[in-house]
């Protein structure tokens, strides 16, 4: 009887063919994949002492008796600076790249690609030597214009797949009216970019937010660390305090989990394979 | 290097009409700069300028540093290819290569069955469909310094959860990250376990602009699931395949955070892969010439990998 009321179903509609077995699968693989994301959470709320069950007791000893407070504000400053310059400096570069069409535009495709595929560490090293003449190394300035270059390459193409939606006629009837190019593309193609413009910004923010090598190689003062830094001394002491650290990767992991949720329609990894595979 | 010429109909500014107007006399006299022109260079300038200082000038000095002797502090002597001969024969360098090919290898088709998997899983109407995007796009959006702790306390000692769990269950006492072996496999599954949903972000991407009626017309003919997934879908997205491999064969290679946060490269080098092997040479060795050179070596494989694979998407483009 089960075997002729699946087929029924089967006949009915295709798409619910083992629709059961599929959700199932999927519950289990999301509950595996999220165990860290959960012990993360779990731990940061577990009492140190035998009594009670929840507490923010880890907080409120991280953020008054040790540094974070400092590395998070240096983290949060960090971070804003590299979106908000990145986005200025790729937009109008993205233009160029979506509107121009000498060679010159090619050689700057070709650039922003033999670029990105190069290792981080190839170039960290002579910058730091030559950041450490500027006084720029143990900076959170130098750490921010570092990170500003990485996020060129894939920020540009972004910006310039999203310029490439918006219809060349708006720009041209602006330009019959005596508009300039700069104004056509300050007033009427940047003030209709706004996903690309938060696309290219949530990129950013998560390349500044997650870096672990640069800051490892440039910072080395307490008061200059950034949370990712930070969070490592906690394991240079003899015994790890479980509880502190899991509060620290909670505050680590909030911003980024924030900005994902709220602008989720706005993520788009895809949008760096698109834009690669199209230039 | 397709792009819509866009100016072709009306012109911006400033410019000189296409085609037609660059051979009549007034191109002739023309300005040698158009105005546009001049406002595109400086519309691309800063992008250029910061490219050419932070990562174009940096790679001219690391050329040189790779050919010398000394410290970062000091600059050496010049000694030639020496220490690209040094690095080239030395045991270490070709261990990291080593864990480096089996750490892309794992990395890229680790991640790319299972983000293939869970997007082909996710593609049919499925009650919370997108709560599971959501949740399962979660690792890769987690700061690895915030995964690796965690995965650190759940298999860094015999005494963590998941070792004793495997004791229980009559397995033995397993060292995740002591042994050589099982700690080069407990990295590759942590990269896989981060990297899985940008491929299933990337396949869902490529799934949802197939045609369906394809599915029809081929079930008509009497081909089996099996047979369609084969020979339709997996042709439909190859190209999105190929671009999301490049990728990830490059975030692979250049992997730092993943492999050094949660083994450091031990045990006894057994998970160092080359960007660690160079870091640690310069950092914690303090032997700049040697480190910049393995760098170099790894940027030049790097190169030639990618580009290899670039080609591959371009044929695929024209078949």
């Amino acid at each position: 009887m089960s075997l002729i009321a699946s087929r029924e179903i089967t006949s009915r509609e295709p798409g619910t063919r083992g629709q059961w077995w599929r959700f199932a699968v999927l519950v289990i693989v999301t509950l595996v994949v999220l165990v860290p994301v959960f012990a993360t959470l779990l731990l940061s709320l577990r009492p140190s002492g035998a009594s009670g069950l929840l507490t923010f007791d880890n907080f409120r000893n991280v953020f008054a008796n040790t540094d974070v407070r400092i590395w998070l504000a240096n983290s949060l400053g960090v971070t804003l600076a590299t979106v908000l310059v990145s986005v200025i400096v790729a937009a109008p570069a993205g233009y160029v790249l979506s509107r121009g069409r000498s060679k010159a535009v090619s050689g700057l495709s070709l650039l922003l690609f033999v670029i990105q595929s190069l290792p981080v560490i190839t170039a960290i090293i002579p910058l730091f030597v030559l950041f450490a003449r500027l006084g720029l190394t143990d900076n959170l300035i130098g750490l921010v214009i570092v990170y500003v270059a990485s996020t060129m390459s894939v920020a540009t193409w972004m910006m310039a797949a999203y310029f490439d939606s918006i219809p060349h006629a708006l720009e041209e009837a602006a330009w019959v009216d005596g508009c300039s190019v700069f104004g056509s593309f300050a007033k009427i193609v940047l003030r209709n970019s706004l996903p690309g413009i938060l696309s290219t910004a949530i990129f950013a923010f998560l390349l500044a937010w997650n870096d672990y090598l640069v800051a490892l190689v440039f910072l080395r003062s307490s008061s200059i660390f950034t949370l990712p830094i930070g969070m490592q001394t906690f394991f240079q002491q003899n015994a790890v305090d479980w509880g502190s650290v899991m509060a620290v990767s909670v505050v680590m992991l909030l911003p980024p989990a924030v900005v994902f949720a709220v602008l989720n329609k706005y993520f788009s990894v895809g949008g760096i394979g698109g834009s690669l595979a199209g230039r | 290097m397709t792009r819509p010429t866009s100016l072709e109909q009306t012109s911006p500014p400033g410019t000189v009409p296409a085609g037609r107007a660059a051979t009549t006399a007034e191109s002739l006299h023309r300005p040698r700069i158009s105005r546009t022109a001049v406002t595109m260079i400086l519309l691309a300038a800063p992008c250029v300028v910061l490219l050419l200082l932070i990562n174009a000038y940096p790679l001219v000095v690391a050329a040189s540093q790779s050919v010398r002797d000394g410290t970062l502090i000091v600059t050496g002597d010049f000694v030639g290819l020496g220490n690209y001969a040094d690095v080239l024969t030395s045991p270490r360098f070709w261990s990291a290569a080593r864990f480096t090919l089996i750490f892309t290898i794992g990395g890229v088709f680790g991640s790319w069955l299972v983000g293939l998997g869970l997007a082909l899983l996710l593609r049919t109407k499925i009650p919370g469909r997108t709560a599971f995007k959501v949740l399962l796009m979660l690792p890769w959006v987690v700061p690895i310094v915030v995964s690796s702790t965690a995965w650190n306390w759940l298999v860094g000692t015999p005494t963590s959860p998941i070792p004793t769990l495997v004791a229980q269950l009559g397995l033995g006492e397993v060292h995740f990250l002591a042994d050589p072996t099982l700690a080069a496999v407990t990295v590759c599954v942590f990269k896989v376990w981060v990297s899985f949903p940008f491929m299933m972000l990337m396949t869902s991407a490529a799934l949802a602009a197939v045609d369906t009626t394809v599915y029809e017309a081929a079930g008509i003919d009497g081909a089996s699931r099996r047979q369609q997934f084969v020979h339709i879908t997996l042709p439909l997205i190859s190209r999105t395949t190929y671009i999301s491999w490049i990728l990830m064969t490059i975030f692979c290679v250049n992997d730092f955070p993943t492999i050094y946060l949660l083994t450091g490269g031990g045990p006894v080098d057994a998970t160092s892969s080359l960007v660690v092997l160079a870091y640690r040479t310069v950092f914690q060795d303090l032997q700049t010439g040697p480190g910049v050179a393995i760098a170099f070596l790894m940027t030049l494989v790097l190169v030639i990998v990618s580009t290899a694979l670039y080609r591959q998407i371009r044929k695929v483009d024209i078949a």
